[in-house]
């Protein structure tokens, strides 16, 4: 008896558990090595060549850093901080759809007629097409379009340009971008809430505590963990920021909603790939340190 | 005299009771007037893509509703082929290319790693895990680039192949979110088909498979919803507009047709790219929600 429940336990170790191990994550790992560790090589090793991406890598000329070069101290240096700068405004709308997502989410928890039809409503628009709803917005918030005439209504007769102004298209663009994602923000708050158990909650009633105490005291610290994942995935997909931005204004390298991740593909685009490289590793280097900035803030949490 | 004090204290509290509920009812009653007017901010922009679709272009932007109802918009998307890079049928085709066979493989695929993750013991499987996660931390900005160049090396920009291929290999969120949901099914059954007599492979397809089905049907719904949306992809790897997905195709639609007239077509065009996605998330919006509040709980 005891012997034929520890033989499996044996052969566990054996070669052939680690063989079969090796050979189910296999498709995974070589596509790991070729889709990302092996491009991670050439992606490093072209920051230092003059490459235009159409001839063979070993046949490009070795360029030194000319390529940071051409990205932080040449005519083109104010770019790069130029769309860290556009980037950095359009991630705006991180908090702004925290807030109106955990408001949202605390009406849609009450018992009321229609809230499990507002919870699909409101995530329709994530599951759009984000070139069709970009293109979308694009006619809604022309001069003449939807929202201007909609604000005429209210007396405002100059129509504003929500896709040429400075500092409009950013603000368009985070609207866009709040519209698009609320959804699931509420749908996150929605499910911090509902973990929160009803007994702690009758509990802390029994031993007196006002309303106002339960949801500074118990419901609030129960939606944490989720506003920081919000807030840590909001950061690393703003910093990344493409599509919205790159289909809802004409495009060019002094445009003013150019983001890092657009800046990277008109490097590519016109054949720098050398630049476009320098340019990526700078945008991994501040998604790296998001990262580390969340470990450790996961560590410290645990210890406690 | 004692009577009379217990009566108006049961009277008061009745009042309470009765205050608190009507409280309640307005509370109530008031959010749902705000949640409603928010749920018509959510749906106007979709509605006006609608109606505008079926607008004569003179009056485009009077009203939401058409005011002489037309599918002229739907004749031209369907029949004139000049402005359009290929045809929207043959966009269809594309885009169906290049999702359909990665949501079965890339789940499948990772399916398979999640197993011996949660359920095998090999040697070297810590390391192997912390080095798939740590490579998720580099952005898709970095290793897009030489992806093409590779791509571009061995002549397969042209079809649809560079945006299918990497993805077949799995993806490593999947593979951590399958993971989770194996550790909640107990080792005992595996571990009990093995003394059976069946062999890891039998083990997997029939026993682990069917176990985690539905988070696979789940993973595949959002891996299908993602790729069929997906435009820096298709954007980089898809030179030949003949094999333009859906997604690129109407980018370029828009482009070519920027003029007034114009909108109720591209209206028309991005409407029909999307239908797909409305039918499935109409048939699965439980489960898509669903899923979402899990992973969060999870997470």
């Amino acid at each position: 008896m005891l012997l034929e429940i520890s033989k499996p336990k044996g052969r566990r170790l054996g070669w052939k558990e680690n063989y079969i191990g090796w050979l189910y994550c296999l498709p995974i790992i070589i596509g790991i090595l070729v889709f990302t560790l092996f491009p991670i090589i050439l992606s490093v090793y072209s920051m230092f060549l003059d490459w235009t991406g159409f001839q063979l890598i070993w046949d490009a000329e070795f360029y030194g850093m000319e390529n940071f070069k051409v990205l932080f101290t040449g005519v083109e240096k104010t770019v790069f901080w130029h769309a860290l700068g556009n980037t950095f405004c359009m991630m705006l709308n991180i908090p702004v759809s925290m807030l109106l997502g955990v408001l949202l989410a605390l009406a849609m928890n009450r018992k009321m007629p229609g809230a499990k039809v507002f919870r699909v409503i409101y995530y329709v628009p994530c599951i759009t097409s984000v070139v069709a709803v970009t293109i979308l917005f694009t006619k809604l918030f022309n001069t003449d379009g939807v929202i201007n005439k909609m604000l005429e209504v209210f007396g405002k007769k100059n129509h504003a340009k929500w896709l040429t102004d400075d500092v409009l298209v950013k603000v368009t663009v985070n609207i866009l971008i709040i519209w698009k994602g609320l959804g699931y923000s509420t749908l996150m708050y929605l499910a911090g809430l509902q973990s929160v158990s009803t007994d702690q909650i009758e509990a802390a009633k029994i031993d007196g505590a006002t309303g106002a105490k339960i949801f500074t005291k118990i419901t609030l610290p129960a939606l944490y963990p989720i506003t920081f994942y919000l807030l840590v995935t909001g950061i690393m997909g703003g910093l990344q920021l493409f599509n919205e931005p790159y289909i809802l204004v004409e495009y060019g390298l002094h445009n003013n909603a150019m983001t890092n991740a657009s800046l990277i593909y008109y490097y590519y685009e016109h054949q720098q790939m050398g630049v476009a490289a320098v340019g990526a590793w700078a945008l991994a280097i501040l998604v790296f340190i998001v990262t580390f900035i969340q470990m450790a803030v996961d560590n410290k949490k645990e210890k406690y | 005299m004692d009577a009379v004090v217990a009566r108006t204290a049961t009277i008061t509290s009745d009042k309470k009771v009765v205050s608190m509920r009507r409280r309640r009812l307005i509370v109530n009653t008031i959010l749902f007037v705000v949640l409603l007017l928010g749920a018509i901010v959510m749906l106007y922009p979709l509605l006006w893509m609608l109606f505008t679709s079926f607008k004569n272009y003179t009056e485009i932007y009077d009203g939401l509703f058409p005011k002489h109802w037309t599918g002229a918009a739907y004749k031209y998307i369907f029949t004139e082929k000049e402005k359009l890079p290929t045809s929207l049928v043959r966009g269809f085709i594309n885009s169906v290319l290049c999702t359909v066979p990665v949501v079965l493989v890339q789940v499948f695929v990772s399916a398979m790693a999640a197993f011996a993750f949660a359920k095998l013991h090999f040697k070297g499987k810590n390391i192997l895990f912390i080095i798939m996660l740590a490579t998720q931390m580099i952005p898709f900005t970095v290793i897009m680039i030489p992806q093409v160049y590779v791509f571009r090396t061995f002549g397969l920009l042209n079809g649809p192949i560079a945006v299918i291929i990497p993805k077949m290999f799995g993806a490593v969120m999947t593979v951590f979110f399958l993971r989770q949901f194996l550790y909640g099914i107990p080792d005992a059954l595996t571990e009990a088909a093995r003394l059976d007599g069946a062999g890891y492979n039998r083990t997997f397809f029939s026993i682990v498979l069917p176990l985690i089905m539905p988070a696979l049907s789940t993973q595949m719904i959002l891996s299908f919803i993602g790729n069929w949306n997906d435009y820096l992809g298709p954007l980089l790897y898809i030179v030949g507009e003949e094999w333009y997905t859906l997604p690129l195709i109407i980018d370029n639609f828009a482009g070519n047709d920027g003029g007034f007239d114009g909108v109720p077509r591209i209206m028309a065009a991005s409407l029909i790219s999307m239908v797909p996605i409305l039918v499935i998330f109409a048939a699965f919006q439980k489960k898509i929600v669903g899923s979402i509040v899990f992973s969060a709980v999870k997470g």
